[in-house]
């Protein structure tokens, strides 16, 4: 703008007319420019409180004159010639008598691009922050574009001046240049002064209306509404704003006023109604609360002051689609005339009386700011045309509707925080508001608002059409077709494998034909129900496959389950028999002809498939689900809704007969449906795992990798519970693996991408209600943000739809409806419950159906659905769905209970448990005990909360939030642990609970244990045990005394776990196996191996003396290996012996080896695991008591950091609550002693020679140590040495996966040595 | 066309959806619903078809139709 760019002004006082020479005058703020002016101090060099307006002047113009016009005008106004000053009583303003005045004049006539070179300018000096201290608070510039066409520029600070403010200056100037451009008197000014304004606050802050307006504020919004917001969250305000204008052309501006006028309304209400209307469909909240900013200078005499006196109010309306929108208009009016009459109370002073500030919530959602101020000037005949430029700062989203009086429509700004709006969400925003407006315009107003939706044309054909273009013509087959045609294209093919099981199809089919056979004669038929309770196992898949073939619709019955859940079941869904495996699985007063598999012979039956008169329409299962009155729903789904789900699953995923799929999930869960027929339709192998299995991550990645399971699902939190399994990373064969049942969380995707990145990971998505799944995602490595439930499968449409009823644009979320042919059938003899659910379908062809999910949605642009939430009670806990309601009715039935509420908490992140609140005198644990008996375990509260009352919020209503969270823990009064194990096992438990003290009586599951926090603590008690442990066992034994006794009868004995000899396993059918104790003492560490080596093998460790007694510590290995000799040949009087031992204890073995050999007797098996001969270590310097202790720390699985001594080493043992640490404080003293005790006698050691073969194993992994050979054995070794490389290093050797390894060698040798 | 009395009290009147005999000469017009917009609208038809001069403080600062007549010049 260089060379164009002349300085007319800007410099130097300047002759002032009217200026007289006073001094400054100081006052002090209004309360209105007191909010500016902390919003300012809260970020000084921000430039939010710029406000700016440029007006067009169309014709000939003298620069002189229009800088002389406003330095007149300068002068007139106080508020212009304002700094503030920050002092001890508060901010002050100073009016200065005379400022200069800050204009620059650019003549940009020549430059082709001159308004786009102006407003570049606008834009740049609009980021330029006002100094408060220094002022002037304004800024003008005079921009020629065109011989006779000029552009206005001023900016001023918010704090004195507001919108009116500026129509006040920018009449005067006119006024004043029109004056001196006809060579006449301005004539005398005509504003007020500050002071005025200032008296004026005064005032009206100590005045009765003050009062009243206060008490009128803090009761209309006692109860302190969430306030719907656009983007669906708060932000702090940023320093600039996002803006989009538009202007609402003159027809429907004349329709806006037509439709006003018939509404007895004003067009700002009908615009304001509107975007109450968008507001509410936009945010799916029936209440909203906009802001209105309001000019608040009626009959005031702020009407002459330019000034800042405007005031941000509430208007708070309840938008229901059932109401027509003459009525929602009705109300605005009405509420407007209720804020006006309190309107000079300050919105700050509303949220601070409120407490909002505090929890820096806002009162308000987006303002909808009208600003009808009259600029009809011309400056002497030129006529002038405002546009705002900025209107201060901006929180959320402000619609600044303008009406110049100029005759041209109205202009419309959405002005937008952009940390809480994208450029094109602000842009969508604007074009629905506009476009719902126009249509708005043009409707019958006494229609229910339901009848208008907030999508554009193009939107909804985008959410209806586009995103469900998923028609594809399918072949009428049922679940049980696909499946025999293969059996009898590949019949030898492997089927299903169930431990040692393995079934080709040929026998599977026949198995399940000759079963079905005889459940026809029992009256299995096409509709019919059979209902099926068999854990899972061979005949679990049997049973399942024999009642589809009878054309009947089975009906799953977990095992697990309460008889008088299992009662309720039968007796609602009335099956024609059902199967178990065993007599009494079932009660059996319910009617139902019990089919007993133990013992039944079905052989006499024909083999072949039989012929059924079966269809696609007929029911092919009835699973129940949790049922918000109490009572649980069975879901009837038909073959072709879940045949078009399995087609679907496998054009998307083309399994092969070369896949193996895991079959974990309980029949009773819909997921289980694709795992047990998906294989069997196309050729691959079933793999069924155990029954509980599908709770134990340990188990499952052993399973998984050694049936090379290429295909499986998990709950989003189970497969987080998996990740962390060290085992997890060795399932490399997994090619895929299936999410439903819950969010599932970015992190856990992209901690499967780490963990499994061979594996592909799919996010899927449905109820029940629809055949298993309806949406599918597939997860990529790069995304962010929520994972999205995806796209709808074949011949299903998925509906977001607002409350009433109308599809949401993308981005805006809305309930979630499914319709097409995976839909249930309903729900069994509820066709009430149906009707409520399953409804007419508005977009598709007539009869058809949607079904409405209870689940919160919006579709991402590229046509993807993310899940939100629920709209209703019901939640998911690892993927079980569970309706509070039904909670709260059993909690309710119970005696002694007046009321009940059932929420799931996260009181510790990423532990959801549920729990239930009572009232009346009932005991909480009894409560919880009984509903155990009823209630199947996820329906059952980790916890029952007993309370006096419950919390209410102002306005009535139960409040959740201020739900106390339950106190875990147990033990009071109860007795001490009595031993080591015990007391070990008591703080591990109080860790994972997150408890504060645990009794050794206290059951993990009363104190709020869940399944996932189950399968931590039973992975921490492997870790610091070294024993195998089930998450079964823990379900059997829940307290740590019965725990306790587990353990010591399948791992290290509790009571002598210290003595020499440690019977790991017992029994006297083969040899028994030596192991004897690496440094610190303790053969705990053998543990794993000995469960390894099967029941078969006896097993026993030998650990150091001195643990427990008084005795003193061996001087040499030769001598405590004699000892052992002894303690050996007690338990075995003669060979020939078996021996083996870790890092010293091979060492250890090695000697005493030789002991037995001189002694006569025959040693055929000595084992090292990764021990090296004394003359390795004797030059190296021996550890000294420090190292001791972190060998010790190192025994409980820690790095040593701060501990300085043992007192230090032991308190952390403790803290953590590791096994050692309950030891006493005598024996773990002891193991510091040993240590180094170690130490020094392998240096002193001297081998014989062991007259036979070595069988070694190497931790191949790089060490410090690098100078360790095994080759140094062989001058101590007649025979040979077989080693066996494992991928770890020395410490490694005790976990699952080498174990796993080392047994499987040792295993096959000791099979060797027993033929 | 020259406003009178009666011409403004019926716009008055029209603005606020009320009956004019209802709408009293004397009285604070905010306090039968009067507000800037009204005002505002008002002032475009009677700037348009009457020729006023008046501008919306002239209006808002004394919003009673009495105090009005001399601003609009109404007979």
């Amino acid at each position: 703008m260089t060379a164009l760019l002349t300085d007319a002004d800007g410099a130097g006082p300047e002759h002032r007319p009217d200026a007289p020479d006073a001094p400054a005058v100081e006052l002090p703020l209004t309360a209105a420019q007191s909010g500016m002016w902390y919003a300012q101090s809260l970020d000084p060099p921000s430039p939010a409180q710029n406000t700016a307006e440029c007006l067009e002047i169309d014709g000939p113009l003298d620069p002189e004159l229009f800088a002389a016009a406003l330095r007149r005008v300068t002068a007139e106004a106080d508020a212009l010639r304002v700094s503030v000053v920050d002092s001890p009583d508060g901010p002050r303003q100073r009016v200065l008598p005379s400022v200069a005045l800050p204009l620059t004049t650019h003549d940009l006539r020549d430059a082709s691009d001159a308004v786009r070179r102006a407003e570049e300018w606008m834009r740049a000096d609009l980021a330029e922050p006002f100094d408060l201290t220094a002022g002037p608070l304004f800024r003008h510039a005079l921009f020629r574009v065109g011989e006779e066409r000029w552009l206005w520029y001023q900016r001023i600070h918010h704090l004195v001046m507001d919108g009116f403010g500026y129509s006040l200056l920018v009449r005067r100037t006119a006024q004043v240049y029109t004056a001196l451009a006809r060579g006449e008197a301005p004539g005398p000014r005509v504003f007020g002064t500050l002071a005025d304004l200032v008296d004026e606050d005064a005032a009206y802050r100590s005045s009765e209306a003050f009062t009243a307006d206060r008490t009128h504020w803090t009761e209309a919004f006692a109860d302190r509404p969430e306030v719907p917001r656009l983007a669906g969250r708060g932000a702090l305000p940023s320093r600039t704003f996002l803006r989009r204008t538009a202007h609402l052309g003159p027809e429907t501006t004349e329709g806006v006023r037509e439709l006003a006028s018939r509404l007895r309304a004003t067009w700002p209400d009908v615009l304001i109604a509107a975007q109450a209307l968008y507001t509410s469909r936009a945010t799916g909240h029936r209440e909203v609360v906009l802001g209105l900013p309001m000019m608040g200078r009626m009959g005031s005499v702020s009407l002459r002051v330019p000034g800042m006196v405007m005031n941000v109010l509430p208007l708070r309306l309840d938008v229901s689609p059932d109401a027509t929108f003459a009525e929602l208009v009705r109300q605005v009016v009405l509420g407007i005339r209720e804020v006006r009459r309190h309107q000079r109370f300050r919105y700050e002073d509303i949220r601070r009386d409120l407490r909002l500030l505090g929890e820096n919530r806002g009162l308000v959602g987006p303002l909808v700011n009208v600003m009808p101020f009259d600029y009809a000037v011309d400056f002497a005949g030129a006529p002038a045309r405002a546009r705002n430029l900025s209107a201060g700062p901006v929180d959320d989203l402000t619609v600044n509707i303008y009406d110049r009086a100029d005759g041209r429509g109205l202009r419309i700004d959405h002005d937008g925080n952009p940390a809480l709006y994208a450029d094109g969400e602000l842009a969508a925003h604007q074009e629905r508001f506009l476009n719902l407006v126009e249509r708005l315009s043009g409707a019958d107003p006494h229609v229910p608002t339901a009848a208008h939706g907030i999508a554009t044309a193009a939107e909804l054909e985008l959410v209806l059409g586009t995103f469900n273009d998923t028609e594809r013509a399918l072949p009428p087959t049922t679940l049980i077709g696909p499946i025999e045609s293969r059996a009898a294209r590949t019949p030898e093919a492997t089927a299903l494998v169930y431990g040692d099981t393995s079934l080709t199809y040929e026998e599977l089919n026949t198995r399940a034909n000759r079963l079905a056979r005889h459940l026809r004669t029992l009256g299995a038929r096409p509709g019919a129900v059979v209902a099926v309770s068999v854990p899972r196992s061979v005949e679990l898949v049997v049973s399942l496959l024999a009642v589809l073939k009878a054309g009947a619709a089975y009906l799953p019955l977990d095992p697990d389950y309460p008889e008088q859940r299992l009662a309720y079941m039968l007796r609602d869904a009335a099956p024609v028999c059902a199967v178990t495996d065993r007599a009494g699985r079932l009660p059996e007063d319910t009617g139902t002809p019990l089919v007993v598999l133990d013992g039944l012979d079905v052989s006499g039956y024909l083999w072949v498939n039989p012929s059924r008169p079966l269809t696609p329409a007929h029911p092919a299962y009835v699973i129940y689900t949790s049922g918000s009155t109490g009572r649980p729903k069975g879901v009837v789904v038909s073959h072709g809704a879940i045949d078009n789900r399995l087609r679907w699953m496998q054009s998307a995923y083309g399994l092969t007969s070369d896949d193996r799929v895991l079959q974990k999930t309980p029949s009773s869960f819909d997921v289980s449906v694709w795992e047990f027929f998906w294989p069997l339709r196309q050729g691959a192998v079933l793999v069924v795992a155990e029954p509980g299995g599908h709770r134990d991550p340990a188990y499952l990645a052993r399973l998984i990798r050694e049936q090379g399971v290429t295909t499986c699902h998990f709950v989003p939190s189970m497969l987080q519970v998996f990740l962390v399994e060290e085992e997890a990373k060795a399932c490399g064969g997994l090619r895929r693996v299936f999410c439903s049942g819950e969010a599932l969380p970015r992190e856990t995707a992209d901690a499967f991408g780490r963990e499994l990145p061979g594996a592909e990971l799919h996010n899927l998505y449905g109820p029940t209600e629809a055949a298993v799944d309806v949406t599918s995602h597939a997860c990529a490595a790069e995304a962010a943000g929520p994972v999205p439930i995806g796209r709808p499968v074949w011949n299903t449409r998925l509906y977001v739809l607002d409350a009433a009823l109308q599809p949401c644009p993308p981005g805006i979320p809305g309930e979630l409806y499914l319709a097409g042919r995976q839909l249930a059938e309903g729900y069994l003899n509820r066709p009430g419950l149906t009707a409520s659910r399953f409804v007419a379908d508005p977009f598709g062809r007539p009869e058809e159906r949607m079904y409405r999910t209870g689940d919160l949605a919006h579709w991402t642009a590229q046509g993807e659905a993310v899940y939100l939430g629920r709209t209703d009670d019901q939640v998911k806990l690892r993927g079980q769905r569970i309706e509070l309601g039904e909670i709260e009715t059993a909690l309710t039935a119970r005696d002694g209970v007046d009321a009940a509420c059932a929420l799931v908490r996260e009181d510790r992140p990423g532990e959801q448990r549920l729990v239930g609140y009572i009232t009346g005198g009932a005991d909480p644990v009894a409560v919880r005990a009984s509903l155990a008996r009823e209630l199947p375990e996820h329906l059952v509260p980790a916890a029952v909360v007993a309370l006096e009352a419950f919390p209410l919020s102002p306005n009535g209503k139960l409040d959740r939030r201020a739900l106390p969270a339950p106190v875990f823990s147990g033990g009071a009064g109860s007795r001490r642990p009595s031993n080591a194990r015990e007391e070990a096992l008591t703080r591990l438990f109080a860790q994972v609970l997150g408890a504060d003290r645990v009794g050794p009586d206290d059951t993990f599951f009363d104190l709020g244990g869940t399944s996932l926090l189950a399968v931590r603590l039973v992975a921490r008690v492997r870790e610091e045990f070294g024993a195998e442990l089930t998450i079964g066992s823990l379900f059997e034994s829940p307290t740590p005394a019965t725990l306790a006794a587990r353990l010591g009868s399948s791992g290290p004995a509790s009571e002598d776990a210290l003595d020499v000899v440690l019977r790991l396993r017992g029994g006297d059918g083969r040899p028994p196996l030596f192991a004897i104790h690496p440094a610190g003492g303790i053969a705990w560490c053998y543990a794993g191996l000995s469960a390894r080596l099967g029941p078969e093998q006896p097993v026993y460790g030998i650990q150091a003396r001195g643990l427990v007694g008084d005795e003193a510590l061996p001087r040499t290995l030769q001598e405590e290996a004699s000892d052992y000799v002894r303690h050996i040949r007690a338990i075995q009087e003669h060979g020939p012996y078996r021996l083996l031992g870790w890092s010293v204890g091979g060492v250890l073995a090695h000697t005493v080896a030789v002991l037995l050999q001189e002694a006569g007797e025959q040693v055929e098996l000595l084992a090292l695991l990764d021990a090296f001969p004394a003359e390795q270590w004797r030059e190296r310097p021996a550890p000294e008591e420090g190292d001791a202790l972190t060998a010790v720390l190192r025994m409980a699985g820690f790095e040593r950091t701060h501990e300085r001594n043992r007192e230090d080493v032991l308190g952390t043992l403790r803290r953590a609550g590791s096994p050692l640490a309950g030891l006493s404080d005598r024996a773990l003293s002891k193991i510091v002693d040993i240590v180094p005790n170690h130490a020094r006698m392998m240096r002193e050691h001297h081998h014989r020679d062991y007259e036979g073969d070595l069988l070694f194993f190497t931790a191949a992994a790089p060490r410090a140590e690098d100078w360790l050979t095994r080759e140094a054995w062989r001058a101590h070794v007649t025979g040979s040495i077989d080693n066996h490389d494992l991928d770890c290093t020395h410490p490694q050797l005790m976990q699952d996966r080498h174990l796993d390894d080392i047994a499987a060698v040792l295993a096959a040798r000791l099979k060797e040595l027993d033929a | 066309m020259a406003l009178t009395l009666e011409l403004i009290r019926h716009d008055v009147a029209d603005a606020l959806g009320e009956d004019p005999a209802d709408i009293p000469l004397d009285e604070n017009l905010l306090d039968y619903g009067l507000d800037s917009v009204r005002i505002m609208a008002l002032l475009g038809r009677w700037r348009r078809d009457h020729g006023v001069k008046a501008d919306f403080a002239d209006l808002a600062e004394q919003p009673a139709i009495e105090s009005w007549a001399p601003l609009l010049e109404a007979s």
